[in-house]
């Protein structure tokens, strides 16, 4: 098994609202997406998952509903609300910023150091 | 933003559904073991690895409830819920921590809201601390007055002031003349007295200059009460003229409601007291009218120093003085403060340092009792710590259960505050400044509950804080021994404080004693004084009013039941007499004595019967005779006192006599023993009395009291009296008082101190005497295993006894020899309160260690006999 990234609460919050906002989803979707679209190299617990997901719902960015699952059994999904839908507007713009910000930083550390 | 606001509302109110989460998590853990199956795992093998990987449920379940908005306050509620359930199950132990704080916040605040105007809350002058009451005093009169001459001139030659302004000495009744007349009082004061204390009207204007002049117009400015209740507030009251005892006025300003003469005296209506300085060199005597003068300090003088610059003025105005009067006139200049309380100040500080030992004693309560519950909890914190509990819960916890406590204490503390205050008030004399105005402070209210929050939260804490070793987990109970020392000297600290509050109070009610025991000099049981005022328009001459008082007289001997009828012009021991000095007496045929010493002596007008109603012994010579009434020989009688200091080694009867003030030759006939007469604690005065004839001249004044002696109880004989007074001239109002209860009015003071501070000495006991029990109590069934083993050992009923009566011993021993140390130390405070009583009383410092120590015994023995019968079998099993 890949080692996994612990991730920070504001980014595991990212990925979350990202994977919500193509579809809805339940949980473990959830879990299993951020997986696949990362290589296996997050792997998201259920003991992280589920306070970020009740958080987030708190927070209005996202709201619950209990329908069927795909092999038909009762499962909670979460979807995007619209504030959702701009805090992860502007959250991803913040991430862009930073991370453009933060490669710069790397990227001329590497040169220096070579 | 509002729907987020408003999805943390939904949530806030509608707390999801446990069984939701569960199911949430089951669907996964079953995607998880579908998801292994499928990829050729065995089920069994599939569940096992899908639980592992899925780690502790029950902790996510709890990190998601705390992602709930509120969710703190629900823990706040568990938290209180956990700490009502905890005094519901031990109400004795809740109800003495509520009961100790109640009564220490009760009691620090009704006394606080008593002495903070006496002696913190600012006066409500401007400035107030830089104004003073500067004159001379007198030992006749002790405060500060000065004669319109002197004040003219210090007023000019001063410098340590900047703004010097008067006031005329005391109201005078005065008669508002309308359809709807209204006896008031009148005062007057310059134009420069308002702005002196930075006091400004509330409707219309301060005097003007050329308006306090003699011979200016008549103008008034009146009483904020006065317009409101007369003149029913009219916001035109301004300009409109008034008449004031027959003359028109015009008013020119309203005071405002918040206005206070430096005097504490009350008045209606004021004039200006347009001074005129030619007639202040002429007037009474070449001294002009007394007044009450008032200064403002010029910046960075110090009272000392203008009294050092004043000194001069005085001394060269002492010239103008008899040489009798010059030693004991002095200058004297004080603060608004001393001026208005002085002589209730050294009460107001005792009382505030009894009502502080007591929140001491009740603070030291809170702390022990929660040391106390710390201890026994201390197996109770580990068990929680080792199960998962954070410190941060535990302290959180600690803090919500002092905070109910200082809560519950507050609110019946601040009931007992509003029950004590009310008494207070009740049962104060009058003459307290301030008193009848006090009001609950609710900052001190909040001070005292904050104090006893913290002192309980302190000790509380220190429990929760402690890290508890794994011994904790093993122990029974454990007591650690630096708190056990911390709890006794707190307990001891207890027992001292209140060996000090006692002491005091004992010394109080003996000193009480004394004044309630002492020997007046005369019997007050059977008398009754009545007081007639004729109205000066009809009986307008001195013959008439001697007539009216004689048929009176003659009206009341025919009463049923009559022993005496005597009349005087003021009666002891208390009230007004005329007093004049020792020096100005002389005896004929001798020089006069040298001025200005001696002190005073009193003077007293009275009939024949005077002596019989009251019971006062002629012990040489004789009584006034009656047929001497109508004789124009003036006789008088000495007291005593006075017959021994005037004629140490001759016989004075047959002796003339005089003073300065008149009569010159007056023949003493006999020496009468002598009476209380200089109030009831004060030394009591020589005494010279003259015999009232029935010549005019002798009723010009306006005092004359009626004794009536009668074998008749009061009650009964008043409907009389008034009858025989209604025959003669119905319209006189009359004053009838029974002259025991005179008497006891006197000791109104006295008597208010006493309860009062007996009452916080005994509060005070009380809660050492609880703490010590309770100490005693807790340690007794924290050793309960401890006692069995001995017992078990061969240890008898007796060794028990003794291990925990020493224990408790100890600390009263302990805490007695400090306190009375304390107390000794610091009994010389009381002495402006003490009549006739040491400050090391020895009745009072042998007898208050024997009570506490009797208390206090009752106090050990209770626990102690709990501890006896301790079964060891019982204590051993218990393990």
């Amino acid at each position: 098994m890949p080692e996994s990234t612990d991730l920070l609460q504001g980014t595991l919050d990212l990925l979350i609202l990202k994977t919500l906002a193509v579809e809805s989803m339940h949980g473990w979707g959830v879990a299993q997406r951020i997986q696949q679209l990362s290589k296996d190299v997050l792997q998201v617990g259920q003991g992280s998952l589920y306070p970020a997901l009740y958080r987030l719902e708190y927070k209005g960015w996202i709201r619950s509903e209990w329908g069927n699952s795909e092999n038909n059994r009762r499962a909670k999904f979460y979807r995007l609300t619209a504030t959702g839908r701009k805090h992860l507007e502007t959250e991803l713009a913040t991430w862009d910023r930073l991370s453009e910000a933060i490669g710069l930083v790397l990227g001329r550390a590497a040169e220096a150091s070579s | 933003m509002i729907t987020e606001l408003l999805t943390r509302l939904r949530y806030f109110f509608h707390p999801r559904r446990r069984d939701d989460f569960a199911n949430e998590l089951a669907f996964h853990l079953d995607q998880s073991i579908a998801q292994k199956t499928a990829i050729g795992v065995s089920p069994a093998e599939a569940r096992r690895q899908a639980l592992i990987e899925f780690g502790a449920v029950e902790s996510t379940r709890e990190q998601c409830e705390q992602q709930r908005p509120g969710w703190w306050i629900s823990t706040v509620l568990q938290d209180v819920r956990y700490a009502l359930r905890g005094f519901r199950r031990n109400p004795l132990f809740s109800i003495s921590v509520v009961a100790t704080l109640a009564l220490g916040i009760g009691a620090t605040t009704a006394v606080f809201s008593v002495v903070d105007r006496v002696l913190f809350r600012p006066l409500p002058y401007q400035d107030y601390d830089q104004i003073v009451s500067l004159g001379m005093v007198h030992s006749l009169e002790h405060q500060e007055f000065l004669m319109g001459r002197f004040y003219l001139e210090w007023k000019d030659n001063q410098k340590p002031f900047g703004t010097v302004a008067s006031q005329s000495t005391g109201p005078h009744p005065c008669d508002l003349v309308e359809n709807n007349p209204a006896q008031l009082d009148c005062i007057s004061f310059q134009a420069e007295f308002l702005p002196l204390f930075g006091i400004s009207p509330l409707l219309g204007r301060n005097f003007l200059p050329e308006e306090d002049r003699p011979n200016g117009p008549r103008v008034v400015m009146i009483s904020y009460a006065l317009w409101r209740g007369h003149f029913a507030g009219d916001q035109h009251i301004i300009d409109r003229n008034i008449n004031i005892d027959g003359d028109p006025a015009r008013i020119i300003g309203v005071l405002p409601a918040s206005f206070q003469f430096p005097t504490l005296e009350s008045a209606d209506v004021i004039f200006p007291m347009a001074l005129n300085p030619a007639i202040q060199q002429t007037t009474n005597g070449g001294f002009g009218n007394p007044m009450r003068t008032f200064a403002r300090l010029k910046p960075g003088v110090s009272i000392e120093q203008a009294y050092a610059q004043i000194q001069p003025l005085f001394n060269g105005d002492l010239k103008w003085f008899p040489a009798s009067a010059k030693s004991e006139l002095r200058l004297s200049i004080r603060s608004l403060r001393d001026r208005e309380t002085q002589d209730v100040q050294p009460v107001a500080w005792i009382l505030l340092a009894f009502v502080l030992a007591v929140l001491l004693i009740a603070c030291a309560n809170v702390a022990s009792l929660m040391m106390a519950r710390g201890a026994s909890r201390g197996r109770e914190l580990a068990v929680r710590l080792a199960l998962g509990a954070n410190r941060s819960r535990l302290i959180r916890q600690a803090l919500t259960e002092a905070f109910l406590w200082s809560f519950a204490g507050a609110v019946v503390g601040l009931a007992i505050a509003r029950t004590l205050l009310a008494v207070f008030i009740r049962l104060a004399p009058t003459g307290i400044p301030f008193l009848r105005e006090a009001h609950l402070d609710l900052r001190i209210a909040v001070f005292t509950m904050v104090l006893s929050f913290v002192c309980g939260t302190v000790f509380g804490l220190a429990f929760a804080l402690q890290r508890p070793c794994s011994a904790t987990l093993n122990a029974r109970a454990s007591i650690s021994r630096s708190h056990a020392l911390l709890r006794r000297s707190l307990v001891t600290l207890q027992i001292a404080a209140s060996i000090v509050l006692l002491s005091g109070a004992a010394m109080l009610l003996r000193s009480f004693e004394k004044i309630e025991e002492q020997n007046l000099g005369m019997q007050t049981g059977r008398v009754v004084t009545v007081k007639v005022a004729l109205p000066w328009f009809r009986y307008n001459t001195a013959q008439k009013s001697m007539q009216f008082y004689l048929n009176l007289e003659s009206a009341l001997r025919r009463l049923p039941g009559n022993r005496a009828v005597g009349i005087a012009d003021s009666i002891p021991p208390g009230g007004w007499q005329g007093d004049f000095r020792y020096a100005d007496l002389f005896v004929q045929g001798r020089p006069r004595t040298t001025p200005g010493t001696g002190g005073t002596v009193a003077s007293r007008w009275v009939t024949p019967d005077y002596f019989r109603a009251l019971n006062i012994p002629i012990i040489r010579g004789r009584n006034f005779a009656d047929q001497d009434r109508n004789g124009t020989q003036q006789e008088c009688i000495l007291s005593r006192l006075l017959a021994s200091r005037l004629f140490p080694s001759e016989d004075p009867v047959g002796k003339q006599i005089g003073n300065k003030s008149g009569v010159a030759g007056s023949t003493v006939v006999g020496i009468a023993d002598n009476v209380q007469n200089g109030g009831l604690t004060e030394q009591s005065l020589p005494e010279i009395y003259s015999l009232w004839r029935n010549v005019s001249d002798d009723w010009a004044g306006n005092r004359v009291i009626f004794l009536v002696d009668s074998v008749m109880p009061a009650a009964s004989i008043e409907p009389w009296i008034r009858s025989q007074i209604a025959s003669l001239d119905r319209t006189v109002p009359v004053e009838m008082e029974p002259l025991k209860q005179t008497v006891s009015t006197l000791a109104d003071r006295p008597r208010f101190e006493t309860a009062l501070l007996a009452f916080f000495a005994f509060t005070g006991l009380m809660l050492a005497v609880i703490g010590l029990y309770g100490l005693l109590a807790f340690m007794t069934s924290q050793r309960t295993q401890e006692i069995g083993v001995r017992m078990a050992l061969g240890a008898t009923k007796t060794n028990i006894l003794s291990l925990i009566a020493h224990d408790g011993l100890r600390m009263v021993l302990a805490g007695g020899a400090l306190g009375l140390g304390v107390a000794l130390a610091t009994s010389r405070m009381l002495k402006s309160l003490l009549f006739q009583i040491s400050v090391y009383d020895p009745f009072t410092f042998i007898v208050v260690p024997l009570l506490l120590c009797l208390v206090a015994l009752v106090a050990i023995l209770i626990p102690a006999r709990a501890g006896m019968r301790v079964d060891p079998a019982v204590a051993l099993r218990n393990e």
